[in-house]
């Protein structure tokens, strides 16, 4: 059976350069336009690894999103979804903000503009880690 | 974007605008310098009159008055000596500095002849400068206040309530403090001097405030535009790139070689348009970081140039670059901010990165030695021309073979880091042979405490 990604980001041309590498590559794609489509999607689907825009309803929806998917208190399975966090703003921009398990959950990082090569190099990175 | 518009917004207080700390610090410091001259120059004429003049005054009382002055004067120098104020500390100095003053001025007017003291012209001056640090409101309560206090000594006075101190030298002839009319013209005068110059110090202050939070509002707004702006436009651009990397990899389909050489152009101007876009970001960054008012605050220069290493080692490992770090393991301290450092040390090791062709290699080295930190970044590039050195930290400035090799880039880059290096009072220098590589050194002076630290740290 193959591994289901789920796509959380409200950009569809985001969404649609995502998805086509990933499901050449043979994953099962789901995906969510906002937080709240998301965090639906995740019970429903429950997908292997999630792919999470930083930059939707709010600056900072892909934050709350992720720290509620990864909080202590959330459940088991869910906490152990692993989730790569797609940013346009992590190359250049001087950051507050950088992988850190102690105030961000995510579990890695892929800059926009998304290069299929280094997104199913991440992919199957964070996967074979899970 | 509606941040940027309820920011512009803000109503100024019902009450007038609160002086700011610094203004406050300011005004107060300039009110104890100036008291100095006010308490011995009532020494110094108490002596003057006494001894040169032979004017015959109460000596005691007066040399009191000027001592108690310059004593209360030393107490308030000392406390707002301290850098570390708060508004409220601060405000409260300024308020009982102004008692004080009232107090002794109400004294020495009495002492020098009440209604018909050379003195009154004191509170004149008192109650503007208090102008300068008081809400309108208060201002003109204490012109008010001023002009009751001086009216109540005259009436007191004048029913004998209170002794009058005559100096017979000023030769008032009879009674000048009983004569009614007299006291009348001088209330009406004193009145409407201390009202009207209090009111317009007041206002002018006023005005200047307003015009200091404008120009504040508008600066947070263009920052909080260049953010939003910067965002709308980079949105679009990686949507758009994404797509074509994944329409130019095959992702959609076999494309054919001329198809595909169009997407290769294509993609080639959305980078060239996605760069100019990152280093608008990063000057307006850094613009914002260098402007004289933004703080400065000791940070770590090696923990700004790890930061900045973890991050350029993706675009060095994907052409083949190796980077080589030879740090210090102490911090080294500077006075700076850490969105500056980050933007020094960022631009320098990606264009280190950006320049260097594939396989080649980026070394940075981390010192620290007599007071300052010394960040080296070199790297096997194609280095900068001679003629085009002089040049290389001007705004849009690029070296030629820059140009020629088609290297993106939009010349911005560079200023910054050179406009923040000198904000933060360090030096810049570049050693280049074209072809062979390139080599940035960065000297930063150690904050001034932790210098002994660190060197003992060394041991």
């Amino acid at each position: 059976m193959s591994q289901k990604v789920l796509i959380i980001d409200d950009d569809p041309d985001v969404v649609l350069s995502l998805r086509m590498p990933l499901e050449s590559a043979g994953y099962e794609v789901h995906e969510a336009g906002s937080q709240a489509e998301g965090l639906v999607a995740v019970e429903s689907v429950k997908p292997d690894l999630i792919i999470l825009d930083v930059m939707m309803d709010t600056h900072t929806a892909g934050f709350q999103l992720a720290q509620k998917l990864h909080a202590p208190d959330a459940p088991e399975e869910t906490r152990r979804i692993p989730i790569l966090m797609v940013t346009a703003v992590h190359q250049t921009t001087p950051l507050r903000f950088e992988p850190d398990s102690d105030y961000l959950p995510v579990d890695g990082f892929i800059d926009k503009p998304i290069d299929p090569k280094t997104l199913l190099a991440e992919v199957a990175k964070l996967l074979s880690e899970s | 974007m509606t941040e940027l518009r309820s920011s512009l917004v803000a109503p100024p207080g019902e009450r007038g605008l609160r002086p700011t700390l610094d203004e406050l610090c300011q005004n107060t410091r300039l009110l104890i310098k100036f008291r100095w001259a006010a308490g011995f120059s009532i020494l110094f004429c108490t002596g003057f009159a006494e001894i040169v003049l032979s004017v015959k005054l109460d000596v005691v009382p007066l040399v009191g008055t000027g001592l108690f002055v310059l004593f209360y004067n030393s107490l308030l120098f000392f406390t707002c000596r301290d850098a570390n104020e708060t508004l409220e500390r601060v405000q409260r100095v300024a308020w009982g500095q102004i008692v004080l003053d009232w107090v002794a001025m109400t004294v020495l007017v009495h002492l020098t002849g009440g209604i018909t003291s050379p003195a009154l012209i004191f509170f004149v001056i008192h109650a503007a400068l208090s102008g300068t640090v008081l809400l309108t409101w208060q201002t003109r309560s204490l012109s008010f206040l001023a002009i009751a206090i001086v009216g109540a000594l005259a009436l007191l006075e004048r029913s004998d309530w209170l002794p009058y101190i005559e100096i017979d030298e000023f030769d008032m002839g009879s009674q000048l403090y009983r004569n009614g009319t007299y006291i009348t013209a001088v209330m009406f005068f004193f009145g409407t001097t201390i009202v009207t110059l209090s009111e317009l110090v007041s206002r002018r202050t006023q005005r200047m405030r307003q015009r200091e939070q404008h120009i504040r509002q508008l600066y947070d707004a263009r920052s909080t535009f260049v953010r939003v702006a910067t965002h709308e436009l980079r949105a679009p651009l990686a949507a758009s790139l994404s797509l074509m990397l994944t329409l130019e990899q095959g992702y959609m389909g076999e494309i054919t070689e001329q198809q595909g050489a169009i997407l290769a152009r294509v993609t080639q101007r959305l980078r060239e348009l996605s760069t100019l876009v990152d280093d608008l970001l990063t000057l307006a960054a850094s613009q914002e970081a260098s402007a004289s008012h933004t703080p400065l605050a000791p940070e770590s220069v090696r923990a700004a140039l790890l930061k900045m290493v973890e991050r350029e080692r993706a675009g060095a490992d994907i052409k083949g670059i190796t980077v080589h770090c030879d740090l210090d393991d102490r911090e080294g301290i500077v006075l700076a901010g850490d969105v500056g450092l980050q933007i020094i040390f960022g631009n320098l090791l990606n264009n280190a990165v950006k320049y260097t062709p594939e396989a080649g290699q980026v070394t940075v080295n981390y010192s620290i030695s007599a007071g300052y930190t010394e960040v080296k970044i070199s790297d096997t590039g194609i280095g900068i021309p001679a003629d085009d050195i002089p040049n290389i930290f001007q705004e849009f400035f690029r070296a030629k073979n820059a140009k020629q090799a088609r290297i993106n880039g939009t010349g911005i880059g560079l200023s910054a880091v050179n406009a923040l290096v000198e904000r933060y009072r360090g030096t810049i220098a570049l050693h280049s042979d074209e072809g062979q590589g390139t080599t940035f050194t960065v000297r930063l002076p150690l904050a001034a405490r932790h210098v002994l630290h660190d060197s003992h740290q060394a041991h």
